[in-house]
């Protein structure tokens, strides 16, 4: 599904580079739950938008489902994140002067589907996002946790092979945020949507099927939540984040 | 660091953002000094002297441009100082004192203000010279000599200027006085209503705006609207009008734009729905704003389009009033000939009479005398029978004269039927009256004592001021009609009026266009956000530039297609009172002023766009 190979991103020029990414690679299957953490500064937000084609790797490869990103053009580049990707985000980005409607049917407008077969779509992930009764509710009638709902309609309505979510539960109170978690691996098991999502909380990253470690723009460690529970993996990922040491301080 | 040294970072930093409101008070200033300098040279009013209202036209209007200067600078002040509320709440969030923060805008200001006085009086000292041109040439004047450095308007200039940067300075001040760190911390959203659309206001604010047309549109001699309202009637267009912009940038707008987005199979395709609802806020929140700017082009083009109208009649104008050259009441002189091409004595006799239920001086012309006159003057010839009489008048309105009745010119003790009227007129009418021809019996019967008139005719009448000086040293005190005279009196009137007019309207156009630009800056910052999130999901730069180009495009537009409206209606009824047929340089000037308005457009556009693709590729 997404393969990651040797993804350098190198930010400035002459002396004064940093590397945010290093050598980076891995490999996402069909349908996994994937868990990106590392404390502030690892890499995790740089990696997200190199993968998702909103930022440019410096060297190395991305193939999404045998497309390698790296030698696309600018437009097509656009399109391909449209059709293929979605994007939750931490802070929604929800248009405010758009009714909840019409916030979902945004990309599907774009794609110049017809009014009625996008009417279709929207009431059946609304229905999936139990947003139904607040398609006519603009955004600042809302709550954060039924935004985030929106915004995640918004990125499922396409049927993206590959759903990025950058720090979806940052904004949200705890109830929310297992609400939204919850429904993301509804999707996952019924629908398998492929989801990676970054996050540095690990009661959130706790849902993934497996969390990647990132430290200094490289991986560190990977593991698999396998047959644990979802409490004996929230105990796991943080034993394993007080082992890699000062990431711990990132954590509540 | 010293605070002096942090106000010149801060500019330094900020020049971008300051450049467009930079060039225009400049330009402002170049103006100003333009107006002042002419006004201040003796050369240029020594030969214009002729028109004293010249030197009094440049005042008022440097006085006019400085009012609006005024409004312009401290609009854009609270503007800049809006948008950095952040960096002042900062600043106080550090410990820094109140005092020193507004000491600190203080100076930037009063740099920035010094600063764009400098360059703004060199580039006038630059430009001046060849506005001089301009103006010499649309007053058909010569000089003699370029214009000399006047220091006496570099100092009305300096010091008006300073004194508004200081007052605009203060300004700056007391804002930060009242500035509450609180309002840093409230949220920045707090979500706007939506604009709903209202059927009913919508109704009335068309019906405000048809009603305003169309009584300016009307016949204000025969609608009985005009006899009720009577003079309060352009108040009533005025308010009327004023109030229907209004309502049409709040509501009308709003209701068209939302039965467009309930329209699915044209919303939903492609970003239409965003813009439309973009639109739907954006022409809301600014109602106010783009209501001042679309009154203010209208005047501006109305004005203009009539002074531009009354440039381009002029010599229309004077063609049909002044028929001959030169006329004078009395004794022929004696002249040189080599430019006469007619001298002739004629005479009419100045009687009362009585036509269309007003009675007016006439002086009647014996019917033979007319003819000669209309062979020369290439015009129409009559032939009259007894008690029949022909009018000649340049004011005559027709639907005066539809009424079998009033076809009557009655005399003492006779009544003559008019078989017709005539615009074309024989005789200079600074002197005569409306003329009558009459049959040459009925002439000889009218017991008046005749008055005899002296007509010269030329060729280039236009050139003829000196034989126009040797005609009236000879006549001393009696009037002498003078085609030369009078032609160049109107240019010069008319041409400064056109010169300044101009510039003013300029200016006008470059502060309106600048608002618009900054309303746009805030909101471009504003929608930063909004733009990387959709760029994220998948909608490519191309489709945000062409739904950034109809939203900042509708801001543009729908005042200026006001504007034009306004003008075209008020031009409208201009040209009816007057007479005059200005469709032409209303046209020019209509078209100079929208691709002036074109320009700020596409820098708006272009620095909308730019804030985006900053973000976006950040």
């Amino acid at each position: 599904m997404l393969t990651v190979e040797q993804v350098s991103k190198v930010y400035g020029k002459g002396a004064h580079t940093y590397t945010a990414l290093n050598n980076i690679s891995f490999h996402v299957d069909k349908s996994e739950f994937v868990g990106i953490m590392g404390p502030s500064g690892a890499g995790k937000s740089t990696l997200l938008n190199v993968i998702a084609t909103i930022d440019q790797a410096t060297s190395g490869k991305i193939i999404i489902d045998g497309t390698n990103l790296s030698t696309m053009k600018e437009n097509v580049l656009a399109d391909f994140r449209r059709q293929h990707l979605g994007f939750i985000f931490q802070d929604y980005n929800l248009l405010d002067s758009l009714t909840v409607r019409e916030n979902i049917v945004l990309p599907l407008a774009i794609a110049k589907l017809p009014a009625k077969e996008i009417n279709k779509r929207v009431e059946q992930i609304s229905r999936l996002f139990g947003i139904s009764d607040l398609l006519e509710k603009y955004p600042y009638q809302i709550s954060g946790g039924q935004k985030q709902r929106t915004a995640s309609s918004r990125a499922l309505v396409t049927n993206p092979k590959l759903i990025f979510a950058d720090e979806p539960t940052g904004a949200l109170d705890s109830k929310s945020a297992t609400d939204l978690l919850e429904r993301l691996t509804q999707l996952n098991e019924q629908h398998q949507t492929t989801i990676m999502m970054v996050t540095h909380d690990a009661y959130a990253a706790s849902f993934c099927k497996r969390i990647i470690f990132i430290k200094d723009g490289q991986t560190a460690k990977e593991i698999y939540r396998g047959l644990h529970t979802r409490k004996q993996f929230f105990q796991i990922i943080l034993d394993e984040l007080s082992q890699m040491g000062g990431a711990s301080d990132d954590l509540i | 660091m010293t605070l002096f040294d942090l106000a010149i970072k801060n500019i330094k930093r900020n020049i971008k953002n300051y450049m467009l409101y930079l060039s225009s008070i400049v330009f402002t200033i170049a103006v100003y000094f333009t107006f002042v300098t002419l006004q201040h040279s003796d050369n240029i009013m020594s030969e214009a002297g002729s028109v004293t209202k010249v030197s009094t036209l440049m005042n008022m209007s440097s006085i006019l441009l400085l009012i609006f200067a005024a409004i312009f600078i401290s609009y854009s002040n609270t503007f800049f100082l809006k948008k950095r509320k952040k960096e002042v709440g900062l600043y106080l969030l550090l410990g820094i004192r109140k005092r020193k923060i507004g000491a600190l805008l203080f100076f930037e200001n009063l740099i920035i203000g010094i600063g764009a006085l400098i360059v703004g009086i060199i580039l006038g000292r630059v430009v001046s010279s060849g506005m001089l041109a301009a103006l010499v040439k649309l007053m058909g004047i010569e000089v003699s000599g370029g214009l000399p450095l006047s220091i006496a308007a570099i100092k009305t200039t300096a010091l008006v200027f300073v004194a508004l940067f200081l007052f605009t300075s203060f300004q700056g001040y007391r804002v930060i006085y009242k500035f509450k760190l609180i309002e840093l911390f409230q949220a920045d959203k707090k979500g706007e209503q939506p604009p709903k659309p209202n059927l009913f206001v919508t109704l009335i604010g068309i019906a405000l705006l048809a009603t305003g047309y169309y009584f300016a549109s009307v016949d204000m001699y025969t609608s009985n609207a005009w006899k009720v309202v009577g003079l309060a009637m352009p108040l009533v267009i005025l308010l009327s009008t004023i109030l229907g912009t209004y309502l049409l940038f709040h509501t009308v707008l709003v209701y068209v734009l939302s039965l467009l987005k309930r329209n699915k199979r044209w919303a939903w395709r492609g970003l239409n729905m965003m813009t439309v609802s973009q639109m739907l806020y954006r022409i809301r929140s600014n109602a106010k704003t783009l209501t001042v700017i679309a009154i203010l082009s209208a005047t501006t083009i109305t004005a203009g389009g009539a002074i531009f109208g009354m440039y381009y009649n002029v010599e229309r104008d004077i063609n049909e009033q002044m028929p001959n050259t030169f006329m004078w009441e009395g004794q022929p002189l004696t002249l040189d000939e080599t430019n006469i091409t007619m001298s002739k004595e004629v005479e009419v006799k100045t009687v009362k009479a009585e036509h269309s239920g007003s009675s007016n001086q006439y002086s009647m012309m014996s019917e033979s005398v007319y003819n000669e006159l209309a062979r020369f003057h290439n015009v129409k010839e009559v032939a009259l029978s007894v008690n029949e009489a022909y009018i000649i008048d340049s004011f005559v309105e027709v639907r005066f004269t539809e009424d079998e009745a009033n076809k009557q010119l009655k005399l003492n003790d006779l009544t003559l039927d008019v078989i017709d009227y005539s615009t074309a007129l024989v005789l200079n009418s600074d002197l005569a009256y409306i003329t009558a021809v009459v049959p040459d019996r009925v002439y000889n019967q009218l017991a008046v004592e005749p008055t005899y008139y002296q007509l010269v005719n030329t060729v280039n009448e236009k050139e003829q001021l000196d034989l126009s000086a040797q005609i009236k040293a000879q006549l001393q005190d009696t009037h002498l009609s003078s085609y030369p005279e009078d032609y160049n009196e109107m240019i010069q009137a008319i041409g400064a009026l056109l010169f300044v007019g101009s510039f003013l309207g300029l200016v006008f156009l470059i502060a309106t266009g600048s608002i618009i630009y900054f309303k746009m800056m805030t909101e471009a910052e504003e929608d930063k956000d909004k733009y990387e999130g959709l760029y994220k999901i998948g909608i490519s730069f191309k489709e945000m530039k062409k739904t950034i180009r109809a939203q900042v495009g509708i801001i543009f537009i729908s005042p200026l297609i006001l504007a034009i409206m306004h003008a075209g209606f008020a031009l409208l009824t201009f040209s009816n009172l007057f007479l005059m047929d200005i469709v032409q340089p209303v046209i020019i000037w209509m078209l100079i002023y929208s691709s002036v308005y074109a320009i700020y457009y596409v820098l708006t556009v272009k620095y909308f766009t730019g804030v985006i693709k900053k973000r976006i590729q950040a």
